[in-house]
């Protein structure tokens, strides 16, 4: 989509070696008003959202989305940060099966996805997400929507709704698709609190969510420690691939999660350490972990709110 | 299947998420208002109040990353000699527009550069202002405007269950000057405290989140006070104050808050042990 610029050498060979090692099976482009989607292994279909910030032009289209097809139906995993995205994603779903949509799967809170929930309403699907996910949503809904239709404009936001989970999952659990399973994996507070972790049973695909940043800089919106502990056990799966909720549309266990764990490690590092020197937020913000600057997309627009996130929970230690 | 479509009666400004909005300078309706005369008139009446006269510095970020928890420092200068008798804070176009007065005691020190901070949640594009009273009754304020918005509906708890795990944790720290010589100590206090300011949704019950914040806090020294704060809902989650003090014999702090559920929380530090 757009081709990385801010990016290190390194970090950029990586992400395309990830890519070359799984060999697409289709690319379904972009016709009438369809999103553009590949399928990365049997049945298995990635949208790739940009490396943006919400705006009009972009429609919400930063996160990526995708789509599993089982012999009964299919399951949604995120659906992009607006209904009209939802809507083209929905389009892109059709132009390859026409079998039921019987769930739609929030990996986690953030606007970019779950605001095209909306467009699959009419599918009547079970909504499915972690069971904090509803409680996360209900607490911060009139500002995601007021900031999202500011963001968007209210054209392009038009039709955009928060739509709570009906299947809140709080144990590991397996969704049916005729011909292949999901199972889905709650997680402990990482990103956010409310972080699910999806597998295709048939594929051993991964859809990690915001657990796994590439290329677009992190996040923090929930726990730094709790992430890094997170990082360390996902790092020990086994995956055929994994689909990261920001970043090329397959990637690979375990170097994949190696720039967000190194950023990640930084900052704490950087925090700590002046903690321990007496030093305030308002200092710390304009020091820690930008040695990691050169590295990462929109750098300037979520750094320095990561470092404050991670001082307000550091300083408890 | 059913599903559940959120609408919400009452806002409170943008999402916290959406910082990088503000450079799109699209403050709403109120910020085009002028308040601050009203809430002169209510806290200080027809007393007169000197501006930018050096007498009392603010320090805001020059962009606002997180709205819902924004540091604001306020020195006053080591020119400024003799006891001060109160600071006040106001966030102009936050629902309620006073974060906090402090009354100071004997302790709070009459030289050195004599400094308070704190994190505050910022509604809305918005005047701050830092209102010094000197020991001469008169009145010093320094004013800044911070583009910043939604830090009020925003639920700034990032792990709300392991916030309330811990909740009514004290932390006292003190930090003694790098020269012996130097009259000042600086200190730090924080509380485990989720400061509900009643805007925010518990979708359990839909309603909202009674408002449950810090309402006092008495801060002395070997005995002697410090300063005694009134604070209110606009100070940010987990409430965090930095301040100096004078030098005494043994620099122990006692802190005792009280919420506006009347519940007391105390913390102390002995920085010789006991
Ligand atoms: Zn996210």
């Amino acid at each position: 989509m757009c081709t990385p610029k801010l990016i290190s050498r390194q970090t950029f060979l990586k992400a395309s070696l990830a890519l070359a090692a799984t060999p697409l099976l289709r690319y379904v482009p972009a016709h009438a008003a369809a999103a553009d989607v590949s399928e990365v292994a049997p049945g298995v279909f990635v949208h790739q959202g940009r490396y943006e910030v919400q705006s009009p032009e972009n429609r919400g289209d930063m996160a990526n989305a995708s789509f599993v097809v089982g012999s009964e139906g299919v399951a949604v995993i995120d659906t992009s940060g607006s209904a009209v995205m939802g809507r083209e994603l929905r389009d892109a779903i059709r132009a390859v099966t026409n079998k039921p949509i019987k769930y739609v799967i929030n990996t986690h809170m953030h606007p970019d996805h779950v605001f095209g929930n909306a467009a699959f309403v009419q599918d009547n699907p079970t909504f499915v997400g972690h069971y904090k996910l509803a409680r996360a949503l209900g607490t911060r809904s009139q500002g995601y929507i007021t900031a999202n239709k500011q963001m968007l404009g209210e054209a392009t936001f038009k039709g955009s709704e928060i739509i709570l989970p009906t299947l809140s999952i709080k144990e590991p659990t397996t969704l049916d698709l005729g011909d292949r399973t999901l199972l889905l994996e709650p997680q402990p507070t990482a990103h956010t609190d409310n972080d699910l972790i999806v597998t295709d049973s048939k594929t051993n695909t991964l859809f990690l969510g915001d657990l796994l940043f590439s290329v677009h800089v992190p996040t923090i919106d929930g726990s730094i420690k709790g992430w890094l502990a997170l990082l360390d056990e996902m790092g020990k799966r086994k995956a055929a691939r994994v689909v990261p909720g920001h970043g090329p549309q397959t990637m690979e266990l375990p170097e994949a999660l190696e720039p967000e764990q190194r950023y990640l490690a930084t900052i704490a590092a950087d925090v700590r350490r002046q903690i321990a020197e007496g030093k305030t937020l308002a200092e710390a913000t304009k020091t820690a972990g930008f040695s990691e600057k050169d590295a990462w997309k929109l750098f300037d627009q979520y750094h320095v709110r990561n470092v404050t996130a991670a001082f307000a929970e550091l300083e408890w230690e | 299947m059913p599903h559940t479509f959120i609408s919400l009666a009452k806002a409170c400004g943008l999402a916290a998420l959406a910082a990088s909005l503000l450079v799109l300078g699209l403050p709403d309706a109120r910020a085009e208002e002028n308040v601050w005369p009203i809430l002169k008139e209510q806290a200080f009446g027809d007393r007169p109040i000197q501006e930018e006269d050096g007498m009392v510095v603010l320090e805001t970020p020059s962009k606002v990353e997180d709205a819902a928890i924004v540091p604001l420092t306020v020195r006053v200068p080591p020119s400024v000699k003799g006891e001060l008798k109160s600071l006040t804070l106001f966030i102009d176009k936050n629902p309620d527009p006073k974060v906090a007065t402090l009354t100071f005691g004997p302790a709070a020190g009459t030289s050195g550069e004599r400094s308070f901070s704190t994190r505050v949640r910022v509604d809305n594009f918005s005047h701050v202002r830092a209102i010094l009273e000197t020991a001469d009754g008169s009145l010093h304020m320094t004013t800044k405007f911070l583009a910043a918005a939604g830090g009020c509906a925003a639920m700034q708890a990032k792990d709300p269950d392991a916030d309330s795990a811990d909740m009514g944790k004290v932390i006292v720290r003190t930090f003694p000057p790098a020269l012996d010589s130097n009259p000042i100590w600086a200190a730090q206090v924080m509380i485990k405290h989720p400061n509900h300011n009643g805007m925010q949704l518990d979708i359990n019950t839909a309603k909202f989140i009674p408002a449950r914040f810090v309402k006092e806090m008495t801060v002395k020294r070997d005995g002697e006070l410090v300063f005694q704060l009134d604070g209110t809902f606009s100070i940010s989650t987990n409430p965090n104050f930095r301040f100096t003090f004078s030098r005494g014999e043994e620099n122990d702090l006692d802190v005792v808050i009280v919420d506006t559920d009347g519940t007391v929380f105390e913390g102390q530090t002995h920085p010789k042990g006991s």
